[in-house]
């Protein structure tokens, strides 16, 4: 690509930059790397999820009493928000109903239930030789197809955010690696065993996308995952990057920050600057869909805790209870007091533990009072500025707090409370156990409600006024009319 | 808030809590504390024991009247921390009633009446210290050290039981004995030193050979305020303070004080080492200015309120009429502090600059 390309990104050097504040929290990650990726048994009942994402449901293509094969399409994306689904696996679709599924707000989905009939029999998979042959748009419709969505964290669907990159023409494609959150080994785990793949994924996706440039940016204390990579990048234009270890250093925004020492604009996506970035997880399933014709019906999930005998790397069903996993690594039931979708600092309390793997789920942990002790009493903010330190974005989380306290909507949001990324490092250095996360969502759940209001307010006041004018019109009207009538009963 | 948020991340947290910061910064004051009890006796442990029984009888009067949860609210060891910073301010083997009179307007008015911990928009120790300046200035200006026999002697046995009846004055056997005590006991800092010499003019600086203003006259003071520095600068180590608060009081001072300073001249303004060894600068810069509650919270704020403290120290000792200023220059600071935290914003993660100017009069970009 030329040089005068609209982000003129081609110019800059691809190295570790410094990013704002972060943590080095403790890493947890050692026990669930000692063994190798194992497939999942196949569960009794796999309870498959309409909205396997933050995004519209699909629609279902089943109905209950059907039986339906491995990889057969299942629930079909009519929005364009939607994911595809597929079964994972051959069975029989024993009820359409709602389920726990894990996420942020705890909600219930519509699910379907699938009994396996551990046949596993497969419809046959259309394998493409080369995809260099295909053109751009076959390919995205084909990841499309393939119902693949950002593997890291999000869930953004990939087909989605790769038209909106060509769209724009993007320049530069990370491949995030960093994983830089405590107990989740899933990309780790998948680059030491599947490095080749990822590479080629990570080729096809910038093959799709049109950058210029790719690079994979992995932290550099992942020393096996470093290695494979690099062995795997032999005769590739993809280079390395290795990051410092340090949370949130795999954030969307941070990592292109660490990468290139840019900073995507405020309310904006990376996209702005010409950048894509991808998971290496996605990239993974890239590869399956494109070149094995495979859809994503299986993904890799970091199981861990202590109360788990042997906490390890699933390659997991989608759909497969959390509990059925937790028995398979040895559970002691008399250690777990609860379960974490997500890595210790962003991950989620999971409400019950016959919920399901989604796209999403990178790991989970089973709970213990020894390694999450009850969070202490909630004390003054003695305005300490630890948590200034450590924001990511640069903001001042202890006014912040105070605002969000007060319900200062003006200041909150001059004080920059939505480039707020939740990362809970604020929280994580907090000395007097204030939930900030906690504050922060809350008021800004706030402000759209409030928002929402006055927008309604304004359309209910508009609709008032031009009754009101409809009114007044229509009886200066009648008392015109009715003056000509007399004039013209004069007359 | 919902239950549901209420559960939410992050799950891991942590392990550095506010009552730990507390006792870390007690811990950091020991090494000032044990110096200045060798040179000065033992009134100042006995001024910090009283300090910390009246420090938490009012924070639990106090919690107790606003019917807020007393056993938690003590447990962070903040009054007691405040209870510290004043009993090493006040002069060591001060009368008990001076003791319960700065405390209790200390946390009860400048803490409380506030609302608690965290609410106070000025240093609690030092209001209880300024408190007690402007209503018993003579009590608060002389420093009692015991004598023994014509010499000091203030760490033994009989300088115990002066610094206590000092204390406690209602323990004297009459009110005659305790006239001859007390004027055995009493002597002035190495700062009144400098501002007497510098009011009496050139004369006497000459009759002192000069060397008082180049060098404190008591290595007390200059050892207790460098075991202060290495208490404050452990506290840095273990990140408990960040350096610009200390860093920019002590060089204004420095660089104040070497500006104005002439040794030949009849203005007399001491010398830099006594501003910042011979007097309660360090204590100041490095436990007193850095109370995170009613310091400034910014990167920027922090030297700019370090900047204006260090102005206020200089400028309050040589041209002021109080001899001491750290409490008076940390008050001030307090002032300014909400104005630069709101000011000295750094830019957030991808916002373009804004100019000083456009954040004054809040104009867009």
């Amino acid at each position: 690509m030329s040089t005068d390309s609209a982000f003129k990104l081609n110019d800059i050097k691809l190295r570790p930059h410094r990013i704002f504040g972060g943590i080095k929290p403790p890493a947890f990650k050692s026990s669930s790397m000692r063994s190798r990726i194992m497939p999942s048994p196949i569960p009794e009942r796999l309870i498959l999820s309409l909205r396997q994402h933050q995004g519209s449901a699909a629609l279902p293509l089943v109905n209950v009493g059907d039986m339906v094969l491995k990889y057969q399409l299942i629930a079909a994306a009519d929005q364009e928000s939607a994911l595809n689904l597929h079964a994972p696996t051959s069975g029989k679709i024993v009820a359409i109903e709602s389920a726990l599924i894990p996420s942020q707000l705890q909600q219930s989905e519509m699910c379907i239930h699938l009994q396996p009939d551990n046949k596993d029999n497969a419809i046959a998979l259309n394998e493409i030789s080369d995809y260099r042959a295909k053109t751009n748009a076959d390919l995205v419709a084909l990841v499309k197809q393939a119902g693949i969505c950002g593997l890291g964290g999000a869930g953004y669907p990939t087909a989605n955010k790769l038209k909106a990159s060509i769209d724009i023409e993007a320049e530069l494609l990370i491949i995030n690696a960093a994983e830089c959150e405590p107990y989740i080994t899933a990309d780790e785990a998948l680059l030491r065993e599947f490095a080749k793949e990822v590479v080629s994924g990570a080729e096809i996706l910038q093959k799709i996308c049109l950058a210029s440039r790719c690079i994979i940016a992995i932290e550099k204390n992942k020393k096996e995952a470093v290695s494979a990579l690099a062995a795997a990048l032999n005769n590739s234009s993809i280079s390395l990057v290795q990051l410092p270890a340090k949370y949130p250093a795999g954030g969307e925004k941070q990592i292109v920050q660490g990468v290139t020492g840019l900073e995507v604009p405020s309310g904006g996506y990376p996209p702005d600057i010409g950048v894509l970035v991808q998971n290496v997880g996605t990239a993974y399933a890239v590869h399956q869909a494109i070149v094995e014709g495979k859809p994503c019906i299986s993904r890799i999930t970091t199981l861990t805790g202590a109360p788990l005998q042997t906490p390890k790397n699933f390659s997991v069903l989608i759909g497969t209870p959390v509990s059925f996993l937790f028995e398979v690594c040895g559970i002691e039931e008399e250690q777990l007091t609860g379960a974490i979708v997500g890595g210790s600092i962003m991950g989620v309390e999971l409400a019950d533990l016959q919920a399901p793997v989604v796209k999403t789920t990178n790991c989970l942990i089973a709970k213990s009072t020894q390694e999450f002790p009850e969070a202490g009493k909630e004390q003054a903010c003695i305005r300490c500025g630890f948590c200034a330190d450590v924001c990511p974005a640069k903001l001042l989380p202890q006014q912040l707090y105070a605002y969000a306290r007060s319900c200062n909507r003006d200041e909150l949001e001059s004080h920059g409370l939505f480039d707020c990324i939740e990362c809970g490092a604020c929280a994580y250095v907090c000395p007097s156990n204030i939930p900030l996360v906690q504050y922060y969502r809350a008021s800004k759940q706030s402000f759209a409600k409030q928002l929402k209001q006055e927008e309604k307010s304004l359309y209910w006041q508009s609709r008032f006024q031009t009754h009101q004018y409809r009114l007044k019109k229509n009886q200066e009207d009648k008392l015109s009319q009715r003056k000509t009538k007399k004039n013209q009963a004069e007359v | 808030m919902t239950e549901a948020l209420a559960k939410s991340s992050p799950m891991q947290l942590g392990k550095l809590k506010t009552q730990h910061i507390m006792l870390l910064v007690i811990a950091a004051l020991l090494p000032g504390i044990s110096v200045a009890t060798w040179f000065f006796g033992w009134g100042l442990i006995i001024n910090i024991g009283l300090a910390c029984c009246f420090a938490i009888s009012c924070e639990a009067l106090a919690l107790y009247v606003q019917k807020k949860p007393i056993k938690a609210a003590l447990n962070d060891n903040s009054a007691i921390v405040t209870a510290f910073l004043f009993a090493i301010t006040i002069p060591p083997g001060s009368t008990w009633w001076l003791v319960l009179f700065g405390i209790a307007f200390a946390i009860l008015i400048a803490k409380h009446a506030y609302g608690g911990l965290g609410q106070n928009p000025f240093n609690p120790a030092m209001c209880g210290y300024l408190f007690l300046l402007l209503t018993f200035p003579l009590q608060m200006t002389s420093w009692h050290i015991p004598i023994e026999q014509g010499t000091l002697s203030p760490i033994g046995w009989e300088g115990f039981k002066q610094s206590i009846l000092a204390v406690f004055p209602f323990l004297f056997a009459s009110a005659e004995s305790m006239v001859t005590t007390i004027d055995g006991m009493t002597m002035a800092t190495p700062l009144i030193v400098s501002k007497m010499a510098g009011t009496n003019a050139l004369l006497e600086a000459n009759e002192a050979g000069l060397a008082l203003f180049l060098r404190s006259s008591e290595t007390g003071w200059e050892l207790m305020n460098i075991a202060y520095m290495l208490g404050g600068l452990s506290l840095l180590a273990f990140g408990i303070i960040r350096w610009h608060i200390p860093l920019s009081i002590i060089v204004t001072v420095a660089v104040v004080s070497t500006l104005f300073y002439s040794p030949n001249s009849s203005a007399v303004f001491g010398t830099p080492y006594l501003h910042l060894f011979g007097s309660a600068t360090m204590v100041g810069a490095f436990f007193i200015a850095t109370d995170p509650v009613s310091a400034a919270t910014t990167t920027k704020g922090r030297i700019f309120y370090g900047i204006i403290i260090g102005l206020s120290i200089y400028g309050i000792r040589v041209w002021g009429s109080y001899l001491d200023s750290i409490a008076i220059a940390v008050l001030f600071g307090n002032f300014c502090a909400p104005i630069f935290d709101y000011y000295c914003r750094p830019r957030v993660y991808g916002h373009t600059k804004r100019s000083l100017f456009a954040r004054v009069t809040g104009s867009k970009p």
